[in-house]
């Protein structure tokens, strides 16, 4: 097994609240992990924490051994919330990170071209959030995730406000981007069919306070076929986990 | 014509509209008091041209009037900008400066302008007067606003910049500014309206004969309501011009909002 890229061991607990309990994985370069959980069971919490903005109340979160932190590592999160920036327009936004990190204009603006290609959304670099859609912001957001090579990309139900046809096409183009370059990924979510569709391997967390509950390696080739046998048969058995948890 | 330049059309004419009726309505009414104290719209019209033409019963034009009240009004309004905006941010950065002084500052916020007057006499004299009292109109819409805006600042926003390492001055500038500043628009356009409120009972104190405010009470002590209610219209039209003025600037620099709030 190669070294791990992110060595997650804590807790978090909210005054006496306990939201996540022992929370205990790694996470191997070029990995799509998915961690699924029930709404409200501290996924968002767990993206916060993994992403540096929070902080565990014990325990560890390493990147390659040191603790996490933006301003070291090369980190890229999607939150769940829709995150464009109003007042920036599509290009400006995807820039963002490129210009705190420093990159000179004219070279963050050639690579922002490429993410926003990336993503579909060539011809819109100079719209505000305003005027376009949902789903497009959604993009907006993954690609400037993107835009600067991250290490680890984390990504809290990035679809979770979109219609099930947008859902369905993202998962596929999410895929199809991941297919070619391999970044390593924790993506959250609530949704098992989007964990199916998308994990290399898939960790089944329980309600508050969340626990990991169950872990799978998840070995159908690419791209996947929803209605694949082999595909419903891991998300039936993953499905029956969730429902013993409930 | 499309459809939204009808609307706007539309909305230009009903707005003349409404100003026929209230002006029939106004003849009709004073008609039917046939008293002084409800001068019909010629009469007004008339105390208009003799105030802009002749002046005043001291010779002072109405012109000369209403710019003595501008540059007092832009006076304090200036100065309650300049320090309303950066304490509001300060404070809204740094919320332990505003929660450790919130004993001294709220209850200053409710003390009516009109309640300072004598403190004004007796420690101001001349300008500073006037400036003095638009200020304390136009500073705590102007600073309250700013102060509640940063706190409003979308997280979410805040953690994107976070993530990628961002300084807390990359943040200030780039996210906490940019979502502030419509507030603070906002905030300076009620801070206006309310410096022009300020403005009678400011030139009440001024000593100096000038300035609209000072011309509807040299006119109350006569009972002349004619010249009255032209210093009333006045005040409300340059007020009306100069928010609608602000409007137009809002949109154009806010280019990257839907929609602006226009109460």
């Amino acid at each position: 097994m190669d070294s791990p890229l992110l060595d997650v061991s804590m807790s978090k607990s909210f005054g006496k609240i306990d939201v996540l309990r022992d929370i205990r994985f790694r996470v191997r370069p070029n990995e799509f992990l998915v961690v699924v959980g029930p709404t409200g069971c501290g996924k968002t919490t767990l993206g916060n924490i993994l992403s540096g903005i929070d902080k565990p109340t014990s325990g560890h979160v390493r990147i390659m051994g040191e603790d996490v932190n933006p301003h070291i590592h090369n980190i890229s999160y999607v939150l769940q919330e829709p995150s464009c920036i109003p007042w920036y327009t599509m290009m400006q936004d995807v820039t963002m990170g490129l210009e705190i990190r420093g990159v000179g204009r004219a070279e963050a603006v050639s690579r922002g071209s490429e993410v926003i290609k990336l993503v579909g959304l060539e011809g819109y670099e100079n719209y505000y959030p305003w005027q376009i859609s949902g789903g497009m912001k959604q993009r907006v957001a993954i690609a400037r995730a993107y835009a600067t090579s991250p290490d680890l990309l984390i990504m809290d139900e990035p679809f979770g406000h979109l219609d099930a046809q947008t859902r369905y096409l993202m998962q596929i183009e999410i895929m199809r981007i991941w297919e070619q370059d391999r970044k390593t990924v924790v993506f959250i979510t609530n949704n098992i069919e989007e964990a199916v569709y998308l994990a290399s391997r898939i960790l089944v967390l329980t309600k508050l306070p969340a626990t990991i509950k169950k872990e799978y390696v998840v070995d159908i080739p690419r791209p996947r076929d929803l209605t694949d046998e082999r595909f419903l048969e891991v998300r039936a058995e993953i499905t029956q986990q969730c429902e013993i948890v409930e | 014509m499309n459809d939204k330049q009808k609307e706007q059309v539309k909305t230009v004419l009903y707005n003349i509209l409404s100003l026929i009726v209230v002006a029939v309505l106004w003849t009709l009414f004073s008609a039917w008091q046939q008293s002084p104290f409800f001068p019909p719209p010629a009469d007004i019209w008339k105390a208009f041209v003799g105030l802009a033409t002749q002046g005043d019963i001291e010779g002072i034009s109405l012109a000369r009037h209403i710019w003595a009240s501008l540059i007092r009004i832009f006076a304090g309004f200036a100065a309650a900008c300049a320090l309303g905006i950066p304490l509001g941010l300060a404070m809204g950065l740094w919320p332990r400066m505003y929660n450790r002084t919130r004993a001294v500052l709220e209850p200053i916020r409710f003390i009516p302008p009109i309640a300072w007057i004598p403190m004004a006499i007796v420690l101001l004299v001349g300008f500073s007067r006037y400036a003095f009292l638009i200020w304390l109109g136009a500073f705590f819409p102007i600073f309250i606003t700013t102060l509640l805006s940063v706190t409003r600042v979308n997280p979410v926003h805040v953690n994107v910049a976070k993530v990628f390492g961002a300084s807390r001055s990359y943040i200030i500038r780039k996210i906490v500014i940019p979502s502030v500043l419509p507030d603070i628009a906002t905030g300076m356009r009620v801070g206006l309206g309310i410096a022009w409120m300020c403005i009678v009972a400011a030139e009440m104190i001024g000593g100096e004969m000038i300035g609209v405010g000072r011309l509807i009470l040299k006119y109350a002590e006569l009972i002349r309501m004619g010249e009255i209610i032209v210093g009333m219209l006045v005040i409300g039209i340059i007020g009306f011009l100069m928010n609608e003025i602000f409007i137009v600037v809002e949109k154009r620099v806010f280019r990257w909002r839907s929609e602006v709030s226009i109460d």
